[in-house]
């Protein structure tokens, strides 16, 4: 009799998970913090509208990821939301959807062209890039000196990496008079690379005083190449660097609160994880939603910190 | 094919790193100075390191695909001791333990339940990997001021970096060149069968060539940890393959029973180095990096296998 019951218990149960809508959540990796606070702000927005979800991680692999939705496809989840590996690999995920008539969000990365039907949530790489040297650069001018300049780039086949170096590039153009671009160092997403290349950069040019990295995570390698020059300091030394990064992570909210850090160009993960679900419901629900919902992130700096921290999902970790 | 030429190929990593050398003392004023190679002495010192241990496993036909895992778990666990308040010389003896740890599980495996060492490693590599992200969270573990001071420490006015680095080239040549132990592996690389059949105990040389290769890998990530003052989630990624590229451009073969540690992984290692530096050195277009050293790689093989066929040809005729 009892297991009579347990099992209706758990018929039941069943059947209730089976109402609920439920989500996939595909990513390619969890191997930086972003991604990590990526896919807890999913999974707390799936809560926050009663959604049941499944996760996958690829560690990398694109053909994994595209088992891992097929899988999704074949358990009838009613919507998928994926942080694809690259801008290419999500065509064949995205037409496997399609055809199941599975709606799908694209996170964080903007497919390649593609006659698909997809949400995309993108942060705006460039605009991001661009407002926050732009900001160093006005703290540039401030000083009244001319400014030697480094940017450390993320991998050269990642769109999210090349915007965000397009957009420093175009902000240093506008001043030219007084930054000049002495060091450009490829980190392919690699710390030991950061660290070799700013130490070498740093060689070749030791009175480089304005850094800005592609991603906060990179900022490790940059402070120990700095302790060893004897060039890290606090903003308002004679010798501080200027130092810019992008991202939000816990380590550029400690470094802009301890006064290391000048600014730091922020993607709202919790704009874009709840975009993405939302996103995803109406187009589960029938309704018309655009294709491309653009984060548009914010600079955040010494003179907006407090105001801005709570948004920064770096200062809740 | 005359004699300067047949030298020039038997050295062509050797004339290779000449070259680079050359070329970027030319292209930039701040490549030749003192102070830029002790730069890449220190920024090769751990890659070097963890390609001695990958050159004794090479020499026997095998592979470690884990050394980076290896690098990050033991990284990992000790940067958290080391954060929650243990001992830096208790954090410090961990990384190497677990270190020797993984090698001894990647040696028995491959010779006890004679598995192959790509696909054990490659299990290593996950597991090691996966466990590392699972105590870390994916977050960045930032490291006391103390541990970045052991990378900058110098003594005599060296780096501690190149010091350990000088130590373990040593070591590794020394146990190659003069011990039974290295002639017995040079054998086991040439013909694991005829080995075998001489009496030469292959599975306990595999098992300690597995535990040194992890040792290695650990040291080098200790070196590469107390030079960066971080362990973020990516760190030791693609380590594997950059030791072994370093370690073939020295010369060893990945088929076993050819190279050496010195002068051959260590130019191998300095090689890769010093185009990386070069390119800063000079500004280089960010494009051009991996192009650049893709093609040297590509020559450095390219040349390797014409030697091979020049010998081989020399052979047959028996001249050789």
């Amino acid at each position: 009799m009892t297991k009579l019951v347990g099992l209706l218990l758990v018929l039941c149960s069943c059947k209730d998970i089976k109402d609920k809508t439920t989500i996939g959540i595909s990513f390619e990796t969890l191997q930086t913090e972003y991604w990590v606070a990526s896919i807890d702000a999913l999974k707390a927005s799936c809560e926050e509208y009663d959604l049941v979800y499944l996760e996958a991680v690829a560690n990398g692999d694109a053909n994994r990821q595209f088992e891992q939705v097929n899988n999704f496809i074949s358990r009838g989840v009613d919507g998928i939301v994926i942080a694809p590996k690259d801008a290419h690999t999500i065509i064949p995920i995205i037409k496997a959807a399609n055809r199941a008539g599975i709606p799908i969000a694209i996170y964080n990365r903007l497919p390649a062209e593609n006659p698909g039907e997809y949400v995309t949530v993108v942060a705006d790489n460039y605009e991001i890039s661009l407002n926050t040297v732009r900001h160093l650069g006005r703290l540039a001018r401030k000083k009244g000196k001319k400014h030697k300049a480094m940017i450390l780039i993320g991998d050269l086949g990642d769109m999210n990496a090349i915007n965000r170096r397009n957009g420093f590039n175009d902000a240093v153009a506008e001043f030219s008079d007084i930054i000049e671009v002495v060091a450009e160092v490829p980190t392919e997403w690699n710390q030991e690379k950061a660290l070799a290349g700013v130490t070498n950069a740093l060689q070749a040019n030791p009175d480089i005083n304005f850094i800005f990295t592609c991603s906060d995570f990179l900022f490790p390698s940059i402070i120990s190449a700095l302790k060893n020059a004897d060039k890290y300091h606090k903003i308002g030394h004679p010798d501080h660097v200027i130092l810019g990064g992008f991202d939000g992570d816990a380590m550029a909210y400690r470094m802009l609160k301890e006064e290391y850090l000048d600014a730091d160009g922020v993607q709202d993960v919790y704009f874009e994880c709840e975009s993405a679900v939302e996103a995803l419901l109406d187009r589960i629900n029938g309704k018309e939603v655009d294709e491309l919902i653009v984060d548009p992130g914010f600079v955040i700096h010494q003179g907006n910190l407090e105001e801005k921290s709570a948004s920064m999902w770096g200062s809740k970790y | 094919m005359n004699k300067t030429t047949q030298r020039i190929l038997n050295n062509s990593t050797l004339v290779l790193f000449a070259i680079v050398l050359l070329t970027f003392s030319i292209l930039s004023h701040h490549f030749f100075s003192f102070q830029n190679f002790f730069n890449i002495l220190v920024q090769a010192s751990s890659l070097a390191i963890i390609a001695t241990g990958m050159t004794f496993v090479l020499l026997t036909a095998g592979i470690d695909l884990s050394v980076g895992s290896i690098m990050f778990l033991a990284g990992v666990i000790s940067g958290k001791l080391v954060v929650a308040g243990f001992p830096l010389w208790m954090a410090c003896t961990l990384v190497l333990v677990i270190g020797v740890l993984f090698g001894l599980i990647n040696g028995a495996f491959i010779f006890k339940a004679k598995v192959i060492p790509f696909i054990v490693t490659l299990a290593t590599f996950y597991v090691g990997r996966g466990l590392g992200l699972f105590i870390s969270e994916t977050r960045a573990v930032n490291l006391p001021e103390s541990f970045l001071k052991i990378g900058s420490t110098k003594f005599f006015g060296v780096p501690a970096p190149i010091i350990v680095m000088t130590i373990v080239i040593i070591a590794g040549h020394l146990v190659l060149t003069k011990t039974i132990f290295g002639k017995h592996l040079y054998a086991v690389g040439h013909d694991e069968v005829k080995s075998r059949k001489a009496g030469i105990p292959v599975d306990g040389l595999l098992l300690k060539v597995y535990i040194i290769c992890g040792f290695c890998a650990a040291l080098g990530g200790l070196v590469a940890i107390a030079q960066l003052g971080a362990i973020s989630p990516t760190f030791g990624l693609q380590s594997e393959f950059m030791a072994i590229a370093a370690s073939v451009l020295g010369g060893t073969s990945l088929f076993g029973g050819r190279g050496s540690i010195f002068p051959g992984t260590l130019i191998g290692v300095l090689l890769i180095q010093s185009i990386q530096n070069g390119l800063v050195m000079v500004n280089a277009d960010p494009y051009l990096y991996t192009v650049i050293t893709g093609g040297v790689i590509f020559l450095i093989v390219l040349i390797d296998s014409i030697r091979h066929l020049q010998q081989k040809k020399l052979k047959r005729l028996g001249i050789n």
